[in-house]
């Protein structure tokens, strides 16, 4: 009896899948592919409400002040970034390791073409005007750094890659008469911001604070999910799903690797130099020592930690390694962390007592005004470790993709890689 | 205006040479832990440059606990091989303790997974060191090392560097019979041939596995004083670019070989100490001395296109 209801209430929810599914898809929207997935395991009164919740919290984020809005900005920025290296690393499966490449081309397309201190041309041309050029500077980088690292597969690429994001920030160091070196370029250009002002939309002529920042990344990462979910869904997404999974079969039944391959590394690049191009006028002032390897590992972390090819997990990924190190700075937590004082009380007498008998010298803790400075200093050493605990703890990430987690599951020995051995 | 590179004297030949060689020698010991766990697990152990810098540190309060700059005589040979065997171990258990934390509980994830947790940990240990221990400051090994060249012809090869190099050689030829001559060795050779049918064989696949991260930490313990004694400061973050160019090494020499190891990690230190030199020949060109890292990663990508599998690997494999 029991079972009957069950196959039936299973038999239902299938027939209204297909429906759904059918349906959807003549629709064809990026949130289709949701609905099927975590979203569609979600109970349906939940979605709208969710819905509700997600937007109102992008709207409500500006009540913030402003450390805790440059925050949300770097997390949107970082989700941006995340959303575009998963082109290359989560779709096509190649593995990048110099991303930061791409958002320094963005940040130096808009310094060099805009800011009145570079020295390469005399000309300064709007923000909006160099966006475009921006991203396509960025494409041509992704590409040119494409073409010699076409043949190359999983480690060799990460570490080809590697110094590739090393070279161009030597480059821009040194390339003094373009970039100023390492004192860089500053008065970037604002984007204008007139035509919503004429509409009587803002009170803004030109974007110029966190919070009208955190609105421009914000639309931009809605627009860069779109186009990636949408070309997830077409005949290049399949493509390149078809090559992370095995090049050579891929090639086999007919997809042009090379052009796909191009076209992964290109999109990636233009969404980072779109970042990039955000970036350059919410610092203001750009150094090459910005464009670290440590970019390039965050967002490769936070792809990954959230879980490849899926947009939530990128989200995740960001707040979670992004916002967590810069919440440690904040007085907030400074604050917070005064508040246990009496901490320091109860643990120094026990180490008092430890010391008068054992003559050890084990130091006291510092007055709890210095914790937040202290916990502030030591992010990096909490953001290592955040790395490894999420990987022990869940190594397919926070939020698998449905179709990977599939695959996750752990392939037989035969399947991995073998080694030559060592000789 | 300089003279031009090819007529310099044969003084700057030889010293260009013996720089590469002293640098060589500790990309190849290096180089030997990332070969060796790349061949076991498949795995680019991010963190084996931190082993490094931890193995120098390690070296450096031995040799201050010992005297630091008063030591003089016999006591200075004592303090160094001290400090050489105490760095060795040192990072042989640092290495044991990241692949029991960090890649064991991995070891059937995917692929990415434990490259994440070997960058999170490489990150962890960098900072610890120096935001935690010593406030961003750096340390400088005692200047203890017996100054004096020896002169040959126009070679000219301080003390330091002969020990560097010689004692270099001495543990590279030690790894070596290690792993073709004992019983362990052929352990973690089964190993990396097959994980699987190692096991099946009776040997005791974890065991092989954290031996092969030993042997690893022990050479780049070793390297990390080898550098102090050499470069003198020593800081957190020093382990990041030789780490990088190690790796570079082992790929040159063909990944998973020990002799391609060492080998490609001659052939950079040489490459680099000529490279850049032969580069600022060409008219018009200056490069300044960060360079030589370019030089490092283009060696890099042109081998990988054009001999994928390492300069001196002749079996034809698609690892790349």
């Amino acid at each position: 009896m029991h079972d009957l209801a069950v196959g039936a209430r299973a038999r239902l929810a299938l027939s209204w899948t297909r429906v759904r599914r059918t349906a959807w898809n003549q629709v064809a929207l990026p949130w289709g592919r949701l609905r099927r997935s975590t979203w569609g395991r979600l109970p349906p009164w939940v979605r709208p409400f969710l819905w509700f919740v997600l937007s109102l919290g992008v709207l409500v984020v500006p009540a913030f002040d402003d450390t805790w809005m440059r925050m949300f900005f770097l997390v949107a920025l970082y989700a941006t970034l995340g959303m575009g290296l998963n082109v290359v690393v989560g779709l096509a499966g190649l593995l990048d390791l110099g991303y930061v490449a791409f958002f320094a081309t963005g940040a130096y397309t808009v310094g060099i073409l805009g800011s009145p201190e570079s020295p390469a041309i005399d000309v300064q041309l709007a923000w909006w005007l160099i966006l475009p050029l921006a991203i396509g500077v960025g494409a041509i980088v992704g590409v040119l750094l494409g073409l010699p690292v076409l043949p190359l597969r999983g480690d060799y690429l990460a570490i080809v890659t590697l110094g590739f994001g090393e070279i161009i920030r030597i480059l821009l160091l040194n390339m003094t008469d373009k970039t100023n070196g390492s004192s860089g370029l500053f008065n970037m250009p604002r984007p204008s911001v007139e035509y919503l002002h004429d509409l009587g939309l803002t009170n803004r002529h030109v974007v110029d604070d966190v919070r009208a920042f955190y609105i421009l990344i914000v639309v931009a990462a809605f627009v860069v999910w779109f186009v990636t979910a949408r070309l997830r869904d077409s005949r290049v997404g399949r493509a390149w799903e078809a090559i992370r999974e095995d090049e050579d079969v891929a090639e086999g039944m007919g997809i042009n690797t090379t052009k796909y391959k191009l076209m992964a590394f290109s999109l990636g690049a233009s969404i980072g130099a779109l970042g990039g191009a955000i970036y350059a006028p919410f610092i203001d002032t750009i150094v090459p020592s910005t464009f670290s390897l440590l970019v390039s590992i965050n967002v490769l972390a936070l792809v990954i930690i959230g879980g490849m090819g899926s947009t939530q997990g990128v989200v995740a990924g960001a707040l979670i390694l992004i916002g967590v190190p810069e919440l440690l700075q904040f007085q907030e937590t400074k604050d917070f962390l005064e508040s246990f004082g009496w901490l320091r009380t109860v643990l120094n007498a026990p180490i008092d007592l430890v010391n008068r008998v054992t003559h050890l010298g084990i130091e006291n803790l510092p007055p709890s005004e210095e914790w937040g400075d202290r916990l502030a200093s030591y992010r990096f050493i909490v953001f290592g470790a955040l790395l490894v605990l999420v990987m022990v703890l869940r190594p397919s990430g926070l939020f698998p993709s449905r179709r990977r987690q599939l695959e996750f599951e752990a392939p037989p020995e035969a399947e991995r890689p073998q080694s030559e051995g060592i000789t | 205006m300089q003279p031009l590179f090819l007529f310099r004297s044969a003084e700057f030949y030889s010293d260009q040479f013996v720089n590469g060689l002293t640098t060589g020698s500790i990309y190849a010991l290096i180089a030997l832990g990332y070969t060796m766990v790349y061949g076991v697990l498949q795995l680019i152990n991010f963190a084996h440059g931190e082993v490094f810098m931890l193995g120098a540190f390690a070296g450096y309060g031995v040799l201050m606990g010992m005297g630091g700059d008063d030591l003089s005589g016999g006591a200075v040979a004592l303090a160094i091989v001290v400090a050489l065997i105490a760095a060795a171990i040192a990072s042989a258990a640092v290495a044991t303790g990241l692949e029991r934390i960090a890649y064991r509980p991995l070891r059937r994830a995917p692929r990415l997974a434990p490259l994440i947790s070997a960058i999170g940990a490489s990150i962890f240990l960098s900072h610890l060191v120096d935001d935690y221990f010593l406030n961003g400051e750096q340390r400088f090994y005692p200047t203890i090392f017996p100054t004096g060249k020896v002169e040959l012809g126009p070679v000219s090869v301080s003390y330091l560097q002969l020990f560097l190099i010689g004692a270099s050689l001495a543990m590279m030829a030690l790894l070596y019979w290690l792993v073709q001559r004992t019983r362990h060795g052929r352990a973690i050779r089964a190993v990396a041939e097959s994980r699987d049918n190692a096991a099946l064989m009776g040997i005791d696949v974890d065991r092989a596995i954290v031996l092969t991260f030993v042997l690893g930490a022990a050479m780049a313990g070793f390297a990390g004083v080898l550098y102090g004694l050499f470069f003198s400061a020593i800081r957190g973050s020093m382990g990041f670019i030789p780490g990088v160019k190690a790796f570079t090494a082992a790929v040159l020499g063909g990944i998973g070989s020990i002799p391609g190891a060492v080998i490609g990690g001659y052939f950079l230190g040489l490459t680099e100490s000529f490279g850049r030199e032969l580069l600022n020949e060409i008219p018009f060109v200056n490069l300044p001395n960060e360079w030589k890292d370019v030089v490092a990663f283009a060696l890099l990508v042109l081998v990988l296109i054009f001999r994928p599998t390492g300069i001196f690997r002749q079996k034809e494999g698609k690892r790349a």
